[in-house]
């Protein structure tokens, strides 16, 4: 039960990598099938480009056979006086009753069709096409004399399992996805250094040192915290506007790094931390500088991994402002989930291609994620604890 | 430092003396300076001044020459308030040439340019940081002294090359010329030495001769150090949150469009976006304009019954279409992605093997990319080739060879149907949302005395009991936590919808949401004045729904 | 004393960061210092700047933008770019590809004119040309097109013109209204890509014979639609993309449209406005024939699993990879007796705020030469702009599709083409975003033809300025 779930839960990520491994073709596959394949094609003699495999079935036998030729019009002929004799010809193959400028009709239903001489076991019955299709021709490759002719798209292609990670580096070149990612990559390491540093000296600041106004400025901070961001997305852009920041990193990283609600959390964590020892450190002639970074931050790594952790999601995941702020012609400036917005619409025809992108975007946190599980989770939970 | 201790070297208290009697002098000519710099702005000397600026650039340096004239006084007199004041307008000039500098010097904009070269120096960056990471390890070596050592010592030299090659890599001298070059104006000429100044003076202040000699106490310390700790985070909250949001607050009362100067408009935002009509209808098919003025209003929807119904009209029909679809989208995804959270987190709660792997495995959709998890979903969605529709198809396939039935295969066209659209999304938020919240449950279950559960088998209760009487009373903190915070993020819902639907409102606005419709009114209309009093609303109405959670929570909790 | 170290390093760091991110600015500094840039703002050329190396005399760079459909339109366009930069004198240019996204790529280019970040010259879609017009966002250019020798108006389309040189102020057209936009980069209609794998498959008619029979009309094309449909639950018989131009092709051939004629009130909600909707609506209901509406029908079609999908001339380049046997042929004629085409066109505009006016606007006469949109129509992306029999013969041998004489048939005078225009009596994208979601819940089963007659209109009427 627990793992059906949890299939449940990863089973897009599987898609998303297996996808975008994929050719094209086999993305718009109906059924759909997790693993790449491509088709197979063999090389014939008296063909100059290697033909198409696929599967026919001879005597009940399946058998590999190649695609010489596509595309050959067959009609469903019938007798017009008795319907249940039928005969399967190619178009070509058959002539006009009478002639083709006097050809002769009969009347089917209410409706006048044209006759044409067709052979059945070895007699010419003048029938009329009652419906028309078409047929590829399928050679043997070892023995091109022995032909078969069914429907070429119904027919099951010869596959072998491969990948296309060359798919990744398509999408790279098509949308300077490389780009976006050292972007991306700056912009988050950026501003998770800034919000740490600003949010560790403010929330010792009010944990730690008594001075008039900390109160109300702390109760300012907390009645802020639930104020969404877009609340100020209008503002802030024409902010952006004023100072020349538009279309900048700088409005990706700058406006980011002051949050009150990591402020609060530091806070909350700060005055855990016993006076005693800052006491001592303070007699000692440290001063608070020192006693900060040299006591309590070190001693408060998992608070802080905690707060990294959500600022990072935060940034690296980071869409609507973008999206407003930085020029969508700019790509040298675009992140990540800009990258992949535009790519959607230029890709639309290549899921490969767009999985490809994303999987480029979900999966370094992915990996950080496995590669710190144990610590990742159990920071996010003590986050809520005192919730 | 300059001259200026050197001067009277000889006599520490004479030389104190004189510092205290310059940094009065520089309160008194700042005093001066300040003020006049006040008045400029109504002389006509900046003739490209816009109203408001004029009247901030007034408000401030008159403010900061009144109370560097105070400050001047204070120091005469020898009181501390002067030496805070001082330090106060000191650190705060300081800190504004500092931003000056920065954006004359293109330091703000020249990030751009780091991330020109970020993608090669990145490596030396992670080099350096794979060094910490050795000399980290060293800790671990704690009984062998020479290994811990070593690789400490290995270590610190790869961080040392790995800086070093960074730096190259990044031009650091291409950017150092070029902000010389880009200072070297009047502008930035003026801040740097304005810089110097302000940092002379903040020195001459702080330092201890001054201090005692203006009878600093230990709490006059502290408070000068808590607003020094302090004001990095609140001058970037002030700047780029509280600024911005009285900004948003006045912009709601005008038509600001982004292009021409706005105008005042006092309510009328607002008016336009609460004004709705609920007229009665006379029969359940009449046309709305029959029934209500279709110059002002639009009909937003109708309740029927019987032979009549309820018409329900508003001025502004997407305002109230995208509040029903944010309501409609809350109500079932925060359910869906508690629920089963609270259910599961009791499960992996238990001390069974492989419990820390599903418990990963829950998490991992929560730390992916919106965008990137919205374009997988929509070619899992997608009605003809999706593996949702194919699951589905072989779902009915089946069960109707199972037991008989004819079923019809549904083909879902999942985000083209208005009737799914919605739905579609508030699937992906509950697979998202839901493993982080059973992370937070396991958390508020490991803070649940094992006593309780103790004491109530003692008294015989089953496992449904102490679900019951236990376990979720004690979550309750717990739970309240993670639903309102589940709330507040679902009534923001943009992303998903932005990437999956085309048009991003869906199948007849089925998908319109509050942040898309600001979205929409403020950067495709640029009805931006309109767009601010949207995000007044949809503030309000997130902390409406947050205060009747937590009052929900207090009544609960006052029960128990 | 290990702290001591990590502190250095600590600083370093910061430092090191701070001042690489000056490193481009020092190759952007000399170009900052020509004479040409302004000196007030931040120009938006700057981001040009960096990658022209400093020269003496430096060229005046420009920024310009059209959207592409697909990423085989972009190489086109890239290429473009690339030979007029070498052939325009003292202009250094970059084209840039915008979004491809239906709506958002306009309402980018808003943002980015607001915020002063858009490029110098972009193209934008007739329909908008008003909205863009109107808000002071775009140049009329009217005064320099006086000064500038042997620059006709005449020699485009007279659709696009009359709305190019619209001018609001007196709401008068012509070549002396004081008002020109830009000029038209191409003009486009609408045709059926075939699949003719499938269409032969299913032994359905062959559409271009009954075109050249002139018995290609909606029953015909039903009747294909439907024989190919029956080839599979997952083939289709007709695809279209969920915007205005495929639905309103339908409005118009049965004699109805968006407007009244002078555009000043809704006409959705006339007899033969809702006969064409009642049709396309019976196509995707009914007989569901058609890829679901709002899901895009491009990928399945290139897939291979649609018989018969409506798109315009833009779709050739991406179409032209497909692996099945495809041409192009008319859109059938509905009961007016015209297929109710659109001449699709669109406009290179120039920015307001652009700092080189002259610059730009020898940029839009360059892009829109006739050798140059010969380039553009060869490389298969559009149809040149400019009147002229060269031009069209010329368009006709640019292969695949072998029957490109479908788009031609289209814009002709008597298939009587609607011209895609913008609305100058009131606001274009808030009508189309009134009038979208509704033709979206008739054709997706959410409203019924009738329900949206009697109200459509009521709506859609407040858009339009009293």
């Amino acid at each position: 039960m627990l793992t059906f779930f949890a299939l449940v839960m990863i089973f897009p990520f599987i898609y998303m990598v297996a996808t975008s491994l994929k050719i094209p073709a086999d993305t718009f596959r109906y059924p759909p099938r997790i693993l790449p394949r491509d088709p197979i094609t063999i090389a014939v003699e008296g063909f100059k480009d290697p033909l198409p495999l696929y599967y026919v079935e001879i005597q009940g036998q399946k058998q590999e056979y190649a695609l010489a030729k596509s595309n050959i019009k067959v009609g469903q002929y019938a007798d017009p006086g008795n319907p249940t004799i039928t005969a399967e010809r190619r178009l070509t193959e058959v002539k006009p009753t009478g002639g083709a400028m006097n050809q002769k009709t009969a009347t089917i239903n209410g409706k006048e069709e044209k006759l044409f001489d067709v052979e059945v076991d070895g007699k010419t019955i003048p029938m009329y096409l009652a419906s028309q299709t078409t047929v590829g021709e399928f050679i043997d490759p070892k023995n091109p004399s022995s032909k078969v002719y069914q429907n070429v798209r119904l027919s099951t292609p010869v596959e072998n399992l491969s990948s296309h990670p060359e798919n990744y580096t398509n999408v790279v070149a098509l949308q300077g996805i490389d780009r976006a990612l050292t972007n991306t990559a700056l912009v988050t390491i950026l501003v998770v250094l800034g919000q740490l540093a600003t949010s560790i000296v403010g929330g010792y600041a009010f944990a730690r040192l008594k001075f008039p106004g900390r109160d109300s400025v702390f109760i300012f901070y907390l009645g802020t915290i639930m104020i969404p961001f877009v609340m100020l997305i209008v503002p802030l852009y024409q902010l952006m506007v004023l100072i020349g920041w538009t279309d900048r990193l700088a409005a990706l990283i700058v406006p980011w790094m002051f949050t009150a609600y990591g402020t609060f959390l530091m806070r909350q964590h700060f005055i855990t931390f016993p006076k005693e020892i800052e006491e001592a450190a303070l007699l000692d002639g440290a001063s608070r500088l020192q006693i900060l970074t040299k006591i309590i931050v070190p001693a408060s790594v998992p608070a802080l991994a905690t707060q990294a952790t959500f600022t990072f999601l935060y940034a690296w995941n980071s869409f609507l402002w973008p999206l407003v702020i930085i020029n969508v012609g700019n790509e040298k400036n675009h992140v990540l989930t800009l990258a992949l917005n535009v790519l959607r619409g230029r890709a639309s025809d290549s899921p490969n291609l767009i999985l490809a992108g994303a999987a480029i975007a979900i999966l370094p946190p992915l990996v950080v994620f496995i590669l710190g599980q144990r610590f990742f989770v159990e920071s996010v939970a003590s986050s809520g604890v005192k919730g | 430092m300059t001259e200026i201790p050197n001067q009277s070297n000889k006599n520490p208290a004479r030389q104190n003396e004189f510092i205290l009697r310059l940094l009065s002098l520089w309160r008194g000519l700042f005093s001066v300076l300040a003020a006049s710099g006040a008045i400029a702005p109504w002389l006509g000397i900046f003739p490209n001044l816009r109203l408001w600026q004029g009247l901030l650039l007034t408000t401030t340096l008159g403010l900061a020459s009144i109370f560097s004239a105070i400050a001047a006084a204070e120091i005469i007199k020898r009181r501390h308030k002067g030496r805070t004041i001082s330090l106060f307008i000191d650190y705060l000039g300081l800190v504004a040439c500092i931003l000056i500098i920065l954006q004359v010097g293109g330091v703000f904009i020249g990030i751009d340019a780091l991330a020109e070269v970020f993608g090669r120096s990145i490596l030396f960056l992670l080099a350096a940081f794979v060094g910490y990471l050795i000399s980290a390890a060293g800790d671990y070596f704690e009984s062998r002294s020479t290994t811990q050592k070593i690789l400490r010592q290995v270590g610190k030299w790869i961080v040392l090359i790995g800086m070093v090659l960074f730096l190259l890599t990044a031009n650091i001298f291409q950017g150092l010329l070029a902000i010389i070059n880009k200072l070297a104006n009047p502008m930035g000429i003026t801040a740097i030495v304005s810089l110097i100044i302000f940092g002379l003076a903040l020195w001459g202040m702080w330092r201890e001769p001054t201090a005692s000699a203006l009878k600093a106490k230990t709490n006059h310390e502290q408070m000068l150090n808590g607003w020094l700790f302090l004001s990095p985070n609140l001058l970037g909250f002030l700047i780029f949150f509280a600024g911005p949001l009285l900004l948003s607050f006045y912009f709601s009362f005008t038509d600001s469009d982004a292009f021409n100067t706005p105008k005042w408009v006092g309510v009328e935002n607002y008016a336009k976006i609460l004004n709705i009509t609920i007229k009665p209808l006379a029969a359940p098919d009449q046309l709305a304009r029959e029934a209500l003025d279709i110059q002002v209003y639009d009909e937003v929807g109708r309740i029927k019954f019987g032979n009549g119904g309820i018409l329900f009209g508003a001025e502004d029909k997407l305002f109230w279409l995208a509040l029903r679809n944010t309501l409609v989208y809350a109500l079932f995804a925060v359910p869906l992605s508690v629920i089963p959270a609270l259910l599961l987190s009791n499960i992996l709660n238990s001390k069974l093997p492989g419990m820390k792997f599903f418990r990963a495995v829950y998490f991992i959709p929560s730390i992916a990319a919106i965008v990137g998890i919205s374009l997988v979903w929509q070619w899992l969605y997608n009605a003809t080739i999706g593996y949702i529709n194919y699951f589905i198809t072989i779902g009915v396939e089946f069960w109707n060879n199972l037991f008989n039935t004819g079923l019809i295969d549904p083909k879902i066209n999942w985000v083209s149907d208005e009737k799914t659209a919605l739905l579609a999304i508030i699937i992906i938020a509950a697979w998202q949302t839901m493993g982080f919240n059973t992370v937070l449950f396991l958390a508020g279950l490991q803070n649940i005395p094992g006593e309780l559960y103790e004491a109530a088998t003692v008294d015989g209760a089953g496992p449904w009991d102490k679900f019951w009487r236990i376990t979720l009373p004690m979550l309750a903190p717990t739970t309240f936590y993670v639903v309102s915070t589940t709330t507040i993020q679902a009534m923001q819902v943009f992303e998903q919808v932005f990437i999956l639907m085309n048009p991003p409102e869906g199948p007849n606005n089925s998908t319109i949401t509050l942040v898309l419709y600001l979205y929409r009114s403020g950067f495709q209309n640029f009805k931006q004045g309109y767009a601010s009093a949207l995000a007044w609303v949809l503030f309000i109405v997130i902390f409406g729904l947050t205060l009747i959670q937590f009052q929900n929570q207090r009544k609960n909790s006052l029960y128990e | 004393m290990n702290r001591k170290i990590w502190k250095l390093i600590n600083l370093l760091v910061l430092a090191a960061l701070a001042l690489a991110a000056c490193g481009a600015p020092a190759t952007e500094a000399p170009a900052a210092e020509a004479p040409a840039q302004p000196a007030a703002t931040e120009a938006p050329a700057q981001a040009v700047a960096t990658e022209a190396p400093a020269q003496p005399a430096a060229d005046v760079p420009l920024r310009w933008r059209t959207r592409p459909d697909n990423k085989e339109e972009i190489a086109v366009y890239t290429q473009i770019s690339q030979d007029l930069d070498s052939s325009l004198e003292g202009i250094t240019l970059a084209y840039e590809p915008g979004g491809t996204e239906g709506a958002n790529y306009q309402d980018q280019l808003k943002t980015e004119v607001a915020a002063g970040t858009a490029p110098d010259v972009f193209w934008i879609p007739g329909t908008d040309v008003a909205d863009f017009a109107t808000r002071g966002l775009i140049l009329n250019i009217a005064p320099l097109a006086a000064k500038t020798e042997g620059f006709d108006a005449q020699a485009f389309y007279s659709g696009p013109m009359y709305h190019l040189t619209y001018n609001p102020e007196g709401a008068k057209s012509g070549a002396d209204s004081g008002a020109l936009w830009g000029l038209p980069r191409d003009v486009s209609t609408f045709a059926l890509y075939l699949n003719l794998d499938l269409i032969n498959e299913a032994g359905a008619p062959d559409p271009r014979e009954l075109a050249k029979e002139g018995k290609w009309d909606w029953n015909a094309f039903l009747d294909v639609a439907q024989k190919t449909r029956a080839l599979g639950s997952d083939i289709y018989g007709y695809g279209a993309s969920a915007w205005w131009g495929p639905y309103g092709v339908w409005l118009n051939a049965s004699g109805g449209g968006f407007y009244n004629a002078d555009r000043t009130a809704c006409a959705l909600n006339t007899a033969e406005s809702l006969q064409g909707l009642e049709f396309q609506r019976a196509l995707y209901q009914d007989y569901d024939v058609a890829t679901p509406y709002g899901e895009d029908p491009e990928p399945p079609f290139r897939a291979g699993k649609v018989a018969m999908f409506q798109n315009g001339r833009w779709a050739t380049p991406g179409v032209r990879t497909v692996p099945f046997n495809w041409d192009v042929v008319e859109l059938p004629t509905g009961p007016n007796g015209t297929p109710g085409n659109w001449l699709f066109w669109g406009a290179y505009v120039i920015n307001a705020k652009t700092a080189h006016p002259e610059e730009a606007w020898k940029l839009v006469q360059a892009l829109t030469t006739a050798e140059t949109q010969g380039k553009v129509a060869a490389l298969g992306a559009n149809i040149p702009s400019r009147v002229s029999q060269e031009a069209l013969d010329a368009f006709l041998t640019f292969t695949p599709p072998a029957n490109n004489q479908a788009f031609l048939s289209g814009i002709t005078e008597a298939a009587k083409p609607t011209a895609e225009g913008p609305l100058w009596a009131g606001s274009w994208p808030e009508y189309d975003k009134i009038m979208g979601p509704a033709i979206q819940a008739v054709l997706t089963g959410g409203k019924t033809v009738e329900d949206f007659g009697a109200t459509i209109c009521d709506e859609a009427n407040k858009v339009f300025t009293k």
